[in-house]
């Protein structure tokens, strides 16, 4: 037997399930209920960060490894750093995993000769993320490092899929049109 | 001044109703807890991620009041918002218990609605394929709008388990009519759409009969009793202003409660009195019990023959085709049945990449490689009415109102679980032979589509409505929405909410004519 309990939160998102886009995840969950009344149109300007320095660079340099630039430009320079930084000034878990990550990988880092992440040579940082990488993936480990990463992953696929570099120049987006009829398939199947 | 009816509520149950008495002549006052929502400047219709800086797109417009997500509270209800899907109930989702000898029957067959069906396919307008199905009627169609390529393989693969894939149907126009135009395929109908060639009950229904002079509408005003004189009759509708919080009251001849389910059964149940102590209209006990949401597993998948396939502009009007029940007459082991709706997904939201494995070039490859082959694939089921599955009120935590907030419980029989399960298998067979990797698949039920909690019989001792939908107890109170389905067929509800408050409507006329109310 199966017993279920609606919470506010449940209901919300069953109501989500009727109303929004669709019943799966979609980006900007991590900001689920802060910014549903937030009506504000993104307006360039410089914001103060939430990261120092060093740990913004270190993240962008973490998510432009994770979508490097190819023939499209990579999460760097589709905005993800700014996205991560906003979401992770929202949410003290979040802050003290990454500050734990980070702490991690500047550990890892000396292990290696290196006085600090962001300094090494990308072979290196390379050597430190892959495993990590595969672990996190695998979804079984509940170690920091590996939670950290997933976090930095997931708010990196979101904020770059979202992007207009991710949606429309990678992934090549064509809706959102007015079309007069829609057309019969003359595919093979 | 006193009313001839008032409407609580002006979603789908609520504007057909309200809007027919209007035309018909009643004086009518529609008492919405939400704001005044203009479709085409209200909504982000035609908004990207990247337009907002946490890259969601939020339902309304910056500045503009919205929906309250719990109950859709805005003009319209959750019409604004809706899929669109619009399917009949067939005479076996009427007769559940007939066909299999467990659940509630309704006091009403499919002759008796068919009628109702065809005039409101008429009047708001369905697409459609006349797909002559036994257990799924055809209606009034407009043109059905083409599979997608998608659709294609998925039916391919369905057809070698022997089930068919038909035409979705939905209240969206192919055709233009009246001031509607037809359906332009921008594939973002869920977040409002602001042509409305998709129906809502406020533009198709509610908005032309404000030209009948008889229709009022009030917004922002959010009902919390309903008081009842000697004679066992509401008396009196009171609410208060959302922003002001000034109270009010007004009277109506007859009373209809339409708030979208579990709000209309939490509205009966605040309104307590002498007469009626554990809610209004409640002598058989009943109110808030049988409570039968829809019951839906979730599938994403990517197809095969699309993977590494240049990006295609298919967005559509979301999901374009359905598979109707096909298990309602086949050996099994449990009762009732499901459907499946599928494609139903937005191509603005990639979420699902978050999941792929990897990093570096090889991840960006993989994510672009899949883009045109994600698929969202999510079947329905009926769920059995029991014990553990009811609505009530949740004094401990007030809304922002200082109201009691309405609280679902559900809890699946071992029977809704059998059938849940083999519902799973099912869908599975069939991606796996439409040549589908499957990515995710829900590990818990969850629920879509309220029903139940105020249903109608013949029978006062087990229901608390009677075949029009007047409550047994109150004899000018009515209810028209979900929540008086005494079964919930797989089919998703709106259209019969429709039709059925069509029908309570021409009885409101017909006593109100009469002056029998």
């Amino acid at each position: 037997m199966a017993s279920y309990s609606s919470d506010r939160r449940n209901v919300l998102k069953l109501f989500g399930a009727i109303s929004a886009t669709c019943t799966f995840p979609f980006a900007g969950e991590e900001l689920y209920g802060q910014t549903a009344h937030e009506h504000q149109m993104i307006v360039p300007q410089a914001t103060n960060r939430f990261f120092n320095e060093t740990d913004y660079r270190t993240v962008a340099r973490i998510a432009d490894l994770i979508i490097p630039p190819t023939e499209t430009p990579g999460a760097i320079q589709a905005g993800v750093p700014e996205y991560i930084d906003l979401v992770v000034s929202r949410d003290a878990a979040h802050q003290s995993l990454v500050a734990d990550g980070l702490r991690w990988l500047d550990s890892q880092a000396k292990e290696m000769g290196s006085d600090r992440f962001i300094d090494m040579e990308t072979r290196g940082q390379l050597e430190i993320l892959e495993p990590l990488c595969e672990t996190a993936d695998a979804g079984t480990s509940q170690a920091r490092n590996v939670q950290f990463f997933g976090l930095i992953k997931r708010l990196t696929a979101d904020g770059y899929y979202t992007s207009k570099v991710g949606l429309i120049d990678e992934l090549g987006y064509k809706g959102n049109t007015a079309r007069s009829s829609y057309p019969e398939c003359v595919h093979e199947h | 001044m006193i009313y001839d009816v008032v409407v609580i509520g002006s979603g789908a149950g609520g504007g057909t109703l309200a809007s027919q008495l209007a035309n018909s002549g009643a004086n009518v006052l529609v008492l919405e807890g939400g704001p005044h929502v203009n479709t085409r400047t209200d909504f982000n219709t035609h908004a990207l991620p990247f337009e907002f800086q946490s890259r969601h797109i939020p339902t309304m417009r910056p500045g503009k009041p919205g929906y309250d997500g719990e109950r859709s509270r805005g003009l319209g209800g959750k019409t604004m918002l809706w899929n669109a899907v619009a399917l009949r109930f067939s005479q076996r989702d009427f007769k559940g218990r007939q066909h299999d000898g467990v659940g509630e029957d309704w006091p009403i067959d499919y002759a008796d609605m068919a009628p109702y069906y065809d005039r409101i396919e008429r009047e708001v307008g369905v697409c459609g394929n006349y797909d002559h199905l036994e257990d799924l009627p055809d209606g009034i169609f407009l043109p059905p709008v083409p599979m997608k390529c998608s659709d294609i393989a998925i039916q391919k693969g369905a057809a070698e388990m022997g089930v068919k894939v038909i035409h979705v149907r939905k209240a969206t126009l192919t055709r233009a009519q009246a001031t509607r135009p037809a359906c332009h395929f921008c594939g973002n109908c869920m977040a409002g759409c602001d042509v409305v060639a998709k129906y809502n009950s406020y533009d198709v229904q509610m908005a032309p009969a404000l030209h009948s002079g008889k229709l009022t509408l009030r917004h922002n005003s959010i009902v919390y009793e309903l008081a009842v004189n000697d004679e066992a009759r509401v008396r009196e509708v009171r609410y208060f202003d959302r922003e002001t919080r000034a109270e009010g009251a007004v009277e109506g001849r007859v009373v209809v409660v339409a708030c979208g389910c579990a709000q209309s059964v939490a509205l009966l149940l605040m309104s307590k009195s002498s007469q009626f102590p554990t809610g209004l209209a409640n002598s058989s006990g009943q109110l808030g019990k049988n409570f039968i949401p829809h019951i839906t597993a979730g599938f994403e998948l990517f197809l095969d023959d699309f993977v590494g396939k240049p990006s295609e502009n298919d967005e559509g009007f979301l999901d374009h085709a359905y598979i109707p029940s096909f298990m309602h007459n086949q050996q099994r082991d449990y009762a009732r049945s499901f459907g499946v709706q599928f494609g139903y997904h937005n191509h603005r939201a990639v979420g699902w990449a978050r999941e792929i494995k990897g990093m570096g070039k090889a991840y960006k490859e993989a994510v672009k490689a899949r883009y045109p082959a994600y698929m969202t694939f999510s079947p329905y089921q009926e769920m059995l009415p029991n014990d553990d599955s009811y609505i009530d009120l949740d004094y401990e935590h007030l809304d922002e109102y200082g109201l009691p907030r309405a609280r679902r419980h559900w809890k699946l029989s071992e029977m809704d679980m059998k059938l849940h399960n083999d519902m799973k298998r099912r869908c599975q067979d069939i991606l796996e032979a439409s040549g589908a990797q499957i990515h995710s698949v829900s590990q818990e039920p969850s629920t879509n589509h309220e029903i139940g909690g105020c249903r109608m019989g013949a029978d006062p001792r087990n229901s608390i409505l009677d075949s029009t939908c007047r409550a047994h107890d109150v004899p000018n109170l009515y209810v028209v929405d979900a929540s008086v389905f005494p079964s919930s067929s797989e089919k998703n509800p709106t259209l019969t909410i429709m039709a059925l408050a069509s029908r309570t409507a021409d009885f409101i006329a017909e006593r109100l004519q009469k002056k029998e109310v």
